[in-house]
């Protein structure tokens, strides 16, 4: 249990004012007197405000969860502090996070008010802060409470939502009531066709100028408005770049998973239903939903993404489980395509007939993570040899008619979507 | 604004921690009680390793060493150099308490300096009135346990003075 104990100050204070006043009186010389005078003061004053009382310290968050880039204020109580005069806060470095102030250490009168500090995730996934270390000092400095250490408080970072739009309907809509122009006739606003009439049909309908044309009742037909199931099958087999948090660089899995936030969200918006499923790390799969709670879920999930460092053999395992993926759905993989398991899966799926869409998220710039002993011109002609690799399995994909797109925020998908949507109408010969 | 990653009140605090000791020599030297070169070079040794470990053992060997060279010196009468020592003495004494509150990376916060500041005011005005005192005792004969007196009688003025006009600061209240 932390202690008051004597500062350093008061120590000083009082050994230099009794060496200075034993030697002026042993000595009979004054001087010493003069020169420790106030030292003897602030000595006497230390120890005239001796704390009765032991406090006690614990820190609190505002927000545990929130965007990345998001703040909130992490907040100290103090119980029995009626002592204390000075507060001192010191927040470890933690990966991401940044504080204010900056390097997160404050120190302030606690009659002003127990000092605060504003702390900001730069990066989404779970963040720990650094462990805190609060000293309470009292009256003119004689005795200090701590340093007492504070574990390091928790919070789940979502991604930053990002803007992205995207005109394009998707391919094949099999659902109940949404947005998306269906292949089937419905009850929707899309024009479909004229036909005769016939039993069922509603009488606002009907076609009266071609029907006083042929003299039989003809009505007009339109397609039905469904919602579109999305598969976001995102690889998380490993991290490649360096991130540099929200407003930095961003890895390969800064790419994927902040691209699979935005497109969740806008199809939450649009009342589409969405799933996800993790390939590599937690290897975590949620099912298909809508709606806002749904996408929260969904976004925890995400953040909950580290990239796994699974055996070739486990991972290909891993990527035989099946999508359960239905007729009507749309995949999207969200993949810096350098495991030839998640190739595997984008070519199962497309051959299946179910619209494929491959997100290339691996940056520009990305370098492969290399111990030291690595020789770095054998690692950078390896590094070159994977990319060519990478090339033709992507070429690869694109013959078996599943696009790859690199991940561009808003209008990434519209091309690719409508081409899938037109090739959706066409008949196909499915592998079952 | 940092100087070499540290705040510049921090590196404010720690030069005047250097400097507190280094000016109760120099006051010494304009005594003409000048220290030996080992005795300096001493001072500004423990003086620097103060500035950067300000709670450390250094400041009370430091504070010391300067108190003894004036303790040891032949002086002639009580020269009024000797309150100048007292205030360099102090100010170091007072930078190390304030630079001690937190890790070097701290900035230092403004009602807390000022608070010292007052408080630093409030104790060194003790010393002139303990040099008057002694500079009108000098040569006089001494009564038995004059100095115990004298020093029983400031210590308690001190703590009253101190606890009457050295509390914190209130801070304004808004609305």
């Amino acid at each position: 249990m932390t202690q008051w104990r004597a500062t350093a100050g008061l120590s000083r204070a009082l050994i230099v004012a009794g060496s200075g006043v034993g030697g002026a009186v042993l000595l009979g010389e004054p001087v010493g007197l003069v020169l420790v005078t106030p030292l003897l003061f602030c000595g006497a004053m230390g120890l005239a405000a001796r704390p009765t009382r032991t406090p006690a310290a614990t820190s609190d968050l505002d927000h545990v969860s929130l965007h990345e880039g998001q703040g909130t204020t992490s907040r100290l109580q103090l119980t029995d502090a009626e002592d204390v005069e000075q507060v001192t806060r010191a927040v470890a470095e933690a990966a991401y996070v940044a504080t204010r102030p900056a390097e997160g250490r404050i120190s302030r009168l606690l009659a002003h008010g127990v000092p605060d500090l504003e702390i900001s995730p730069r990066r989404w996934g779970r963040r720990v802060l650094g462990q805190e270390r609060v000293a309470l000092t009292t009256r003119w400095a004689g005795y200090r409470w701590g340093p007492a250490t504070l574990p390091g408080l928790q919070m789940q970072v979502l991604p930053a939502p990002s803007a992205y739009t995207s005109r394009a309907e998707t391919p094949q809509p099999k659902g109940l009531v949404g947005a998306h122009r269906s292949a089937r006739p419905g009850s929707g606003t899309e024009f479909a066709g004229i036909r005769e009439f016939q039993p069922g049909d509603r009488l606002r309908r009907i076609n009266w100028r071609i029907s006083s044309r042929t003299r039989r009742l003809h009505a007009t037909t339109t397609r039905a408005e469904e919602d579109a199931g999305i598969l976001l099958v995102i690889d998380a087999v490993a991290d490649h770049g360096r991130s540099g948090g929200v407003d930095g660089a961003a890895s390969s899995l800064d790419l994927t998973v902040r691209a699979a936030a935005a497109m969740a969200e806008h199809a939450v918006r649009r009342g589409d239903r969405i799933a996800l499923r993790v390939i590599g790390g937690s290897g975590r799969q949620l099912r298909f939903g809508s709606g806002w709670v749904h996408l929260r879920r969904l976004l925890l999930a995400l953040s909950a993404i580290q990239s796994g460092s699974e055996g070739h053999r486990a991972l290909a395992t891993h990527a035989r489980v099946p999508l359960r993926a239905t007729e009507g759905t749309t995949v999207v993989l969200l993949t810096p395509m350098l495991t030839e398991a998640i190739a595997t899966v984008a070519a199962s799926t497309a051959r299946r007939g179910l619209p494929t869409l491959v997100i290339d998220t691996l940056p520009a710039n990305a370098e492969p993570a290399l111990p030291d002993d690595t020789d770095p011109e054998l690692a950078d002609l390896a590094w070159r040899m994977r990319k060519i690799e990478r090339e033709q399995v992507l070429a690869g994909l694109s013959g078996l008619g599943c696009p790859v797109v690199a991940w561009r925020g808003p209008g990434t998908l519209d091309e690719v979507l409508h081409r899938l949507a037109r090739r959706a109408q066409l008949p196909q010969v499915r592998l079952r | 604004m940092s100087v070499l990653g540290w705040p510049v009140s921090q590196v404010v605090a720690r030069v005047l921690i250097l400097l507190g000791p280094v000016v109760g020599l120099v006051a010494a030297v304009v005594a003409d009680v000048p220290p030996p070169g080992w005795v300096a070079a001493l001072v500004v040794a423990l003086a620097i390793g103060w500035a950067f470990m300000p709670e450390s053992l250094l400041g009370t060997l430091c504070l010391a060493l300067v108190l003894a060279w004036w303790g040891v010196a032949d002086l002639v009468g009580l020269p009024a150099e000797a309150l100048v020592a007292a205030l360099g003495l102090l100010v170091a004494h007072v930078a190390g308490i304030v630079a001690g509150y937190g890790p070097p990376e701290m900035a230092l916060d403004g009602p807390t300096a000022r608070l010292w500041l007052t408080r630093g005011a409030l104790v060194f005005a003790a010393a002139p009135v303990v040099w008057l005192f002694a500079v009108a005792l000098n040569d006089q004969p001494e009564p038995p346990g004059v100095w115990i007196a004298a020093m029983v009688a400031v210590v308690v003025g001190a703590v009253v003075a101190a606890a009457a006009f050295g509390l914190p600061e209130e801070p304004a209240r808004e609305g």
